[in-house]
């Protein structure tokens, strides 16, 4: 990694400032509470005050890389504060904000200096860029996108249709991708930067509009363009070179996103709870029925397991940049799949509260709708498992078993990241992977109560036995084309990642002042839920139920291993 | 880079440009399951099927086979068997 500038972290607001803007999300008087986050989802209207209220707190500034005057420094942080935002309304945190972050990240990756500038003084003073991969007849398949860029004198004019972007009617920029060869391959692409503040607007229809059933405020659009003119160097980074660009940009993006669906799940979960603690039956509180304790405890570990691999994602981009790009995939794909799994048990409990939208808990149905949005949103699970898959047998012969120990920097909560060099990243692990050697962790059986100590050793068996399945893989087995068999096997992996997450944050984190972080019951907790998804029978022991029962009524703050 | 990427086992015995060849076309052979003689030298490797992910599984063999590292857009920008072959060869004789 290249050293870079100290975080300028001096006057720079906190995720618990954000938190005191929002005010209290039950105060029907809030502006920016949950009843207004309601009914601007009723009106299918990104919530205004919302957007006028992040705008003032200098959300954009968190987009923007901090040497070019913003305050973005380190991934976590990023997620974090998307993850604050999110908790109030996932909405807002896609529509206002983190479409900003997703074309940004292409730009800071490889914008030339003038570029740069550019897009971070548009995001300074406010403005909204645009990130336009997306053509409906070729979905996440990049290499097929047909709109065009072609040299036409001292210019380039662009030709043909984006769907289904976020923001596109309303942006003052867009990050695009483009044809700039013929054929199929992977050097045909090109990002193009397109500044609509310089004009042409007649060359381009902005007005189309997708109705979508989650999200349903974001101003997601289409863009037809014809003969549009840009400048001959409007190409960020080398023509042809689209694709890099996206593996390593699209790294950060995937690290970040499931945190966004880890804050709406909070607010779920929440919701929930308040039910069950509210609603009387059988002469008892819902929370006292076990199935329903049981269910709510079990959606509170799952989202503890989401947060551990989206926050070791997020710090492996500074700590392992080389190994990240498979683990980003993981997260991407996991964390989401937990998340929405688990509001799905969630809702069953509130039952036909679950669906009304109005009354106490009509939340939820917002949140339940805006949370697989996210999930298709930027990388679906089978982009993810397909990026995963190919990656798997080197990483079975080169490091599973036998790599060392990955440093503590990787799950210490308070050692300092510094800032992202994305050219850091790397496109593929060559193999190595140290996280899933936390499972090895020596010393890790004594330190563990026996119910986890159970749980580390089946991981390491599981690891085993995926290293056998993995060597045997043909290459026919890993392509696109790969049945079912196949992507079995990235699913588990990802697992094991998580599980990995889990043990090495607790374990690297016995120094911390916060009893819960330190207790191992949010870690036996954490890998049961990921132990039974694997197949496994793993019961909660009472005591471990109980205080995580505890954790999760005890307060109001924010569900998060990281308690800022 | 960091150091723990894949360790190779490759020998160091000088390749002739023809052994580079001929280990390329029998691997692409096998990726597409076809025999070598179906593989033309001078062919595009994506348009005869070679996506993307078989592209990235052969840089790893690339590395291993040869103990050499190499980019992951090798066989972007060295499309054929024949541009794969002058640029390993080239970095089997001048190891960065």
């Amino acid at each position: 990694m290249t050293p870079t500038a100290p975080a300028p972290t001096t006057g720079r607001p906190s995720t618990a400032d954000l938190e005191v803007v929002l005010g209290d999300p039950h105060d029907p008087a809030n502006p920016l509470g949950l009843h207004a986050v309601l009914a601007a989802d009723e009106r299918a209207e990104l919530l205004p005050e919302g957007e006028r209220a992040l705008g003032d707190w200098g959300l954009n500034a968190e987009f923007v890389p901090a040497r070019l005057g913003g305050r973005l420094t380190d991934i976590e942080r990023l997620m974090h504060v998307m993850r604050a935002v999110s908790r109030r309304d996932p909405t807002l945190a896609l529509g206002y904000g983190f479409t900003n972050y997703i074309s940004g990240s292409a730009m800071w990756t490889s914008g030339s200096p003038a570029q740069q500038r550019r897009m971070a003084d548009i995001l300074l003073a406010g403005g909204r860029t645009a990130a336009a991969y997306n053509e409906l007849p070729h979905g996440n398949d990049f290499t097929r996108t047909d709109l065009t860029a072609t040299p036409d004198g001292g210019r380039l004019l662009l030709d043909g249709h984006k769907q289904v972007v976020n923001n596109i009617g309303r942006a003052d920029a867009v990050v695009l991708l483009a044809r700039t060869g013929e054929g199929p391959g992977n050097r045909s692409h090109s990002h193009v930067f397109v500044d609509f503040t310089e004009g042409h607007a007649g060359r381009v229809r902005r007005d189309e509009r997708f109705p979508t059933a989650g999200l349903r405020g974001c101003l997601i659009g289409g863009a037809e363009f014809t003969a549009f003119p840009v400048p001959a160097d409007a190409h960020i980074g080398p023509v042809g070179g689209a694709m890099e660009t996206v593996l390593r940009a699209f790294q950060t993006t995937r690290a970040v996103a499931p945190g966004m669906m880890a804050g709406a799940f909070d607010t779920i979960l929440r919701t929930v709870t308040r039910f069950t603690l509210e609603r009387r039956l059988y002469g008892r509180r819902v929370a006292d029925l076990p199935h329903a304790r049981a269910t709510l405890v079990a959606a509170y570990a799952d989202l503890l397991a989401a947060d551990a691999l989206t926050t070791v994602s997020c710090r492996a981009l500074h700590v392992l940049p080389d190994q990240t790009s498979v683990l980003t995939a993981a997260n991407k794909y996991l964390a989401p799949k937990l998340l929405h799994r688990a509001s799905r048990d969630l809702g069953a409990i509130l039952s036909a509260n679950s669906f009304l939208r109005d009354g106490s808990y009509a939340i939820f149905q917002k949140f339940a709708r805006d949370l697989p949005a996210i999930t298709f949103a930027h990388a679906n699970a089978s982009v993810c498992l397909a990026t995963m898959l190919p990656q798997l047998p080197r990483m079975a012969a080169a490091s599973w078993g036998i790599a060392e120990q990955p440093s503590a920097g990787l799950f210490r909560l308070d050692a300092p990241l510094g800032e992202i060099d994305y050219q850091a990243l790397e496109l593929t692990a060559r193999g190595a992977d140290r996280l899933t050697a936390t499972l090895g962790h020596p010393g890790v059986a004594e330190l563990l109560p026996d119910a986890a100590a159970r749980l580390v050793a089946l991981f390491r068996a599981d690891l085993a036995d995926l290293r056998e399945r993995c060597l045997a893989l043909r290459p026919t087995d890993t392509s696109v084309m790969a049945g079912r068999a196949g992507y079995v096997l990235a699913d588990r992996y990802a697992h094991l990642a998580a599980a990995s997450a889990c043990l090495g944050i607790w374990v690297h984190n016995q120094h911390a002042a916060d009893p819960f972080l330190t207790s191992p019951h949010w870690l036996t907790a954490a890998l049961a839920r990921l132990a039974t998804r694997l197949g496994h029978a793993a019961v909660l022991p009472p005591e471990t139920e109980a205080v995580l029962f505890d954790s999760l009524t005890g307060s109001d703050t924010p569900l998060s291993l990281t308690r800022t | 880079m960091s150091t723990d990427q894949a360790t190779t086992t490759a020998t160091t015995t000088v390749r002739t440009p023809e052994e580079v060849r001929e280990w390329l076309t029998e691997r692409v052979a096998y990726f597409l399951d076809v025999t070598p003689q179906d593989i033309a030298s001078d062919a595009l490797l994506v348009e005869i099927g070679l996506d993307s992910v078989y592209a990235l599984t052969l840089c790893g063999d690339v590395e291993e086979q040869f103990g050499i590292v190499v980019e992951a857009t090798l066989a972007w920008d060295h499309p054929t068997v024949d541009a794969l072959t002058t640029h390993i060869h080239a970095q089997i004789a001048d190891p960065r």
